[in-house]
This record gives structure tokens, C-alpha cells and sequence, in this order.
């Protein structure tokens, strides 16, 4: 848990993004949608599939910049991003490519990040021969191997088995314990933002808005079943609203 | 193997063939390997080769480097596509004659005259291959670098220049053989040395013996950098395509 009063790293307060149909009318992505992350806090935006996580992100990436709104982010802070495809270069193996984004990443810190996510055995592979499973867990690594101050994560853990998938979910919750870094996940599995985050941000519906947030106050390993179990109520009792609206 | 034996068959092809011609017109196999090695004995033939070889190097690498630079940038600049377009047709559709006549009348009869002619002939080819690959640059990797801040001299390397090596690779392949092509023209046009002007030499005294004597070994040492310059690069950039179906993320 940051400290009490920590700076704010994050702040973001969008008031509209809006995207241009091919008849050439605008449709509206986002609306009034503000939200702040604290120094070493991670926050959870779930949503229903389209109504707008990935463009937040984008946004947030500096990918987008047609849209009416701010994003305050530290000055040449490092931005560590997995886009929802993992976006590996082809052409290099599985260790060129965490060294190409991350050249000051010594090799002793490059293997130990590969270790940390099974991925000792696929240095030397080059991407076309990874399981798509396997290659998102490159690119979380490459996203973490340049020691990010905010790391932003498009639905990281789909696509593996369930197995998996807890797994490397309880290996994000450690990294974000160890290493403090602020982090954005994108998400529509509920119990993978309880899991992580210390904030939970609720969508709406396209055009997304902020419909809820939940704040989780001991939150990853420190969180009991019982608290858990409360929370998922909790925002399941806020989609269903969404819904019937 | 295959390669080895259409080569013996054209051999044999060409031997039947002057068999039954005039040995003036159509020389066989035989004459005109004795000529190869008078002219090497004498020394001319090497001189000559390595002239006209070093004239197709220079002409290439400024064509490549120019071409590829200008092509690059069209495809990735609308405006500048929009703007040169134009400039690029024109130069396409003009006889490589008429810019070889008209490099040596206004810049003299002279060196750079005749490789800068070389080069303006392969330039627009160039461009037009190397906008191809570069309008097909995939932009979800452009938004990773930017994303990941990645300085443009690693762009360059590791980014652009893998999803440009088969372009540029096509792009040398036609190249070479049209640069050569052309050095032999401007040669024989205005120049007192080289293959091409031996040739010429050939053409006057009607000798069809020396002028294979001069021709079949270019042909040959083109072949060899083919083989075992551009086609072993093509293989060591494209290694990471297994040869099973690839898989792209
Ligand atoms: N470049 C674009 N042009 C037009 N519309 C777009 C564009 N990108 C996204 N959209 C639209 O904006 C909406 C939000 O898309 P976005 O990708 O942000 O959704 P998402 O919440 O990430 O969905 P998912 O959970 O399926 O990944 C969608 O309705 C989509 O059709
Ligand atoms: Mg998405």
C-alpha cells in the first residue's frame, strides 16, 4: 500500500472521444470519464466488450490524440504497455525482442524476467513459433523489462487456459507487491480485477463512462476469501443496474 | 543439380547449333573459350571486367541508396508521395537513351557523366518498389515503438528495415541486371574502356568470337553475386519464417 498521501501519478479526465463512422457521422467512444492512480497503485477498468477500454488505454498511451480532455502523466516517465496483441517482432527471438525495447536491461535481468514468467525455454525462439498464450507472456515481460513507471495492460491474461491464467495472475499480483509499479489493467473478467487491483473502475456501456468505482483496501494476497466474495457482489450488483438501464 | 544440368543443355544447344552456322555469325563453345583466355593472358580482359564491375557497383549503390531514401519517404508522406509522383513517371517513361545522350552532352564525356546516367535509369524502379514496402510497413509495430520510445536508429534496424528486406531484395535483383545492362550502353557510347566498349570494338571488326570472349564472363561473375551474395542475405533476413505456417502477432 502507497502511503498515505502519495502523489498522484496518473490523472486522467476525458470529456469526450468521439470516432468517425464510415458514413462519416461521429460516434461517440467516451464521455466523462476521470480517473486517478496514486504512486504504486493498481487500478482495474471493467467493462462490457466494446464499449471503449482499449481507446482509454490508447488515450492514456498517447496513442490517440483527437479527443477533448487531459492526461497528466510523470514528465519522460516510462511507459510499459501490452497492447491487446501481443505486437512481437517477428523477425527477433523472444530475447532480441525484450532487449530491443529494454537496451539497458542487463542479460542477467532479461533472464531473470523470462524465468519469472516460464519463459526460459523460449529465448532463442523466434515469435511465429510461440503459442499465442506464450507470446503475450513476452510481451508482459518486454513490458516490464524496461522497469516501467506505469505499466498499462490490455486484457493481458486471456487466451490462456484457466490453469494458466490464475497462475500468471497471481505472478502479476507478486510483481506489482515487489516492484511498486503503478498500473493500468484493462479487463472483462471481474475476478481478474479483484485479484489485482487496488481500484476498481467500473464502465458503462458504450459510450463509456465512469459508472462505479470500487476501492479495495487490502487488496492482492493480503485480500480475504470473505472480502473477495463481498466485492464481487458488490460490482456485480452495479453491472446488473447498468444493464437494466 | 537441376540448375547444373539446364546449364550443360545449353552448352550442348549452343554446340549443335554452331555446328551448323556460319563460324563467323555463331562461333562455338570452343573458339570462344580460346579467345577468353588469349584476352585474360593478354591482361585486357581483366582490366576490362574490372572496369565496367566497378562501374555497376557505383551506379547500383547510388541508385539503391537514393532510390530507397526517396522511396521510403513516399511511402510514408502523403504530401511528398503527392509531390513527386509526377517527377517519377516522367522519369519512368523516359528512354534510358535519351538520358544517357543527354547526361554526356551536358556534363561532358566523363565518368561521373556515365554513371550518374546509370543510376538516373534504376532510380524510379527503385522508388517505386521501395514505396511499395514502405506503404506496407505495419503500423500496430509503429505505435509499439512509439509507445516503448524506441530511438529511430533502432526503428530503423529492427523495425523498417526487416519488413523492407524482401522489397529491397527484389529491388537489387532487377537492378543489377538492368544496371549492367545499361553500363554497357553508356560505354559503348562514350567511353574508351570497359566491356562495352570492347564490344563496339567487336561490333566494327565483325567479331562475334571476341565479343562472347567479353560478354560470357560478365554474365557469369553477375550470376556469382546473384548466388552467393544476394540470395544467401535473402535466406539469412527471412530465417525466422519457419517453414511450417507462421503464425503473426
Ligand atoms: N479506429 C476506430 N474507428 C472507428 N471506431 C472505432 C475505432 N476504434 C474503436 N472504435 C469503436 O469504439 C468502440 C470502443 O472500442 P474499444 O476497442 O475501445 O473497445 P473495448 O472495450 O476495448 O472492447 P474489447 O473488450 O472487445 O476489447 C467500439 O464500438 C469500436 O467499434
Ligand atoms: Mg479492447
Amino acid at each position: 500500500m502507497p502511503p498515505a498521501g502519495a502523489a498522484t501519478l496518473l490523472d486522467v479526465d476525458i470529456k469526450s472521444k468521439d470516432f468517425r463512422s464510415a458514413s462519416g457521422r461521429p460516434q461517440r467512444a467516451l464521455e466523462n470519464l476521470r480517473l486517478t492512480l496514486k504512486r504504486g497503485e493498481a487500478g482495474a477498468v471493467v467493462g462490457p466488450s466494446g464499449c471503449g477500454k482499449t481507446t482509454l488505454l490508447r488515450i492514456v498511451a498517447g496513442l490517440e490524440k483527437d479527443f477533448s480532455g487531459e492526461v497528466a502523466l510523470p514528465d519522460h516517465g516510462r511507459l510499459g504497455v501490452v497492447f491487446q496483441e501481443p505486437r512481437l517482432l517477428p523477425w527477433r527471438t523472444v530475447a532480441e525482442n525484450l532487449r530491443i525495447a529494454a537496451p539497458q536491461a542487463t542479460s542477467m535481468e532479461v533472464e531473470a524476467l523470462l524465468d519469472a514468467l516460464g519463459l526460459s525455454a523460449h529465448a532463442a525462439h523466434f515469435p511465429g513459433e510461440l503459442s499465442l498464450g506464450l507470446a503475450r507472456r513476452v510481451a508482459l515481460a518486454r513490458a516490464l523489462a524496461i522497469q516501467p513507471d506505469l505499466l498499462l495492460l490490455d486484457e493481458p491474461l486471456v487466451s490462456l487456459d484457466a490453469v494458466l491464467s490464475l497462475e500468471l495472475r497471481e505472478r502479476v499480483a507478486r510483481l506489482i507487491n515487489e516492484t511498486h509499479v503503478t498500473t493500468l489493467i484493462v479487463t472483462h473478467d471481474l475476478g481478474e480485477a479483484i485479484a489485482l487491483a487496488d481500484r476498481i473502475f467500473i464502465l458503462s456501456p458504450r459510450p463509456a463512462r465512469m459508472a462505479a468505482e470500487i476501492r479495495i483496501d487490502a487488496p492482492r494476497g493480503r485480500m480475504t476469501t470473505e472480502a473477495a466474495k463481498a466485492i464481487e457482489q458488490e460490482a456485480r450488483s452495479i453491472i446488473a443496474s447498468l444493464r437494466s438501464q | 543439380m537441376i540448375r547444373l544440368a539446364s546449364f550443360a543443355a545449353m552448352i550442348l544447344v549452343w554446340q549443335a547449333a554452331s555446328y551448323f552456322a556460319d563460324p563467323r555469325g555463331l562461333p562455338g563453345p570452343a573458339p570462344v573459350l580460346l579467345a577468353i583466355v588469349d584476352e585474360a593472358k593478354s591482361g585486357s580482359l581483366f582490366a576490362n571486367l574490372a572496369v565496367t564491375l566497378a562501374r555497376v557497383m557505383a551506379a547500383f549503390v547510388l541508385a539503391m541508396s537514393l532510390g530507397s531514401a526517396i522511396g521510403y519517404l513516399m511511402g510514408r508522406n502523403r504530401l511528398a508521395d503527392r509531390w513527386l509522383d509526377p517527377w517519377l513517371v516522367a522519369l519512368l517513361n523516359l528512354p534510358a537513351l535519351v538520358i544517357i545522350v543527354l547526361a554526356y552532352i551536358w556534363a561532358g564525356l566523363n565518368e561521373a557523366a556515365a554513371i550518374g546516367a546509370v543510376a538516373i535509369n534504376k532510380l524510379p524502379g527503385a522508388v517505386v518498389v521501395v514505396r511499395e514496402g514502405a506503404r506496407a510497413l505495419d503500423p500496430t509495430l509503429d505505435e509499439m515503438a512509439h509507445v516503448f520510445r524506441l530511438p529511430i536508429k533502432t526503428r530503423l534496424r529492427h523495425i523498417v528495415l526487416p519488413q523492407l528486406a524482401p522489397y529491397l531484395a527484389a529491388a537489387t535483383r532487377s537492378g543489377l541486371s538492368l544496371v549492367w545492362k545499361i553500363v554497357l550502353v553508356v560505354e559503348l557510347l562514350g567511353r574508351s574502356n570497359g566491356v562495352g566498349f570492347e564490344i563496339n570494338m567487336a561490333f566494327q571488326l565483325f567479331d562475334v568470337r571476341l565479343l562472347l570472349a567479353y560478354a560470357l564472363p560478365f554474365v557469369a561473375i553477375m550470376l556469382g553475386v546473384e548466388s552467393f551474395l544476394v540470395q544467401p542475405l535473402e535466406r539469412h533476413a527471412s530465417r525466422w519464417r519457419g517453414d511450417s505456417a507462421r503464425r503473426r502477432y
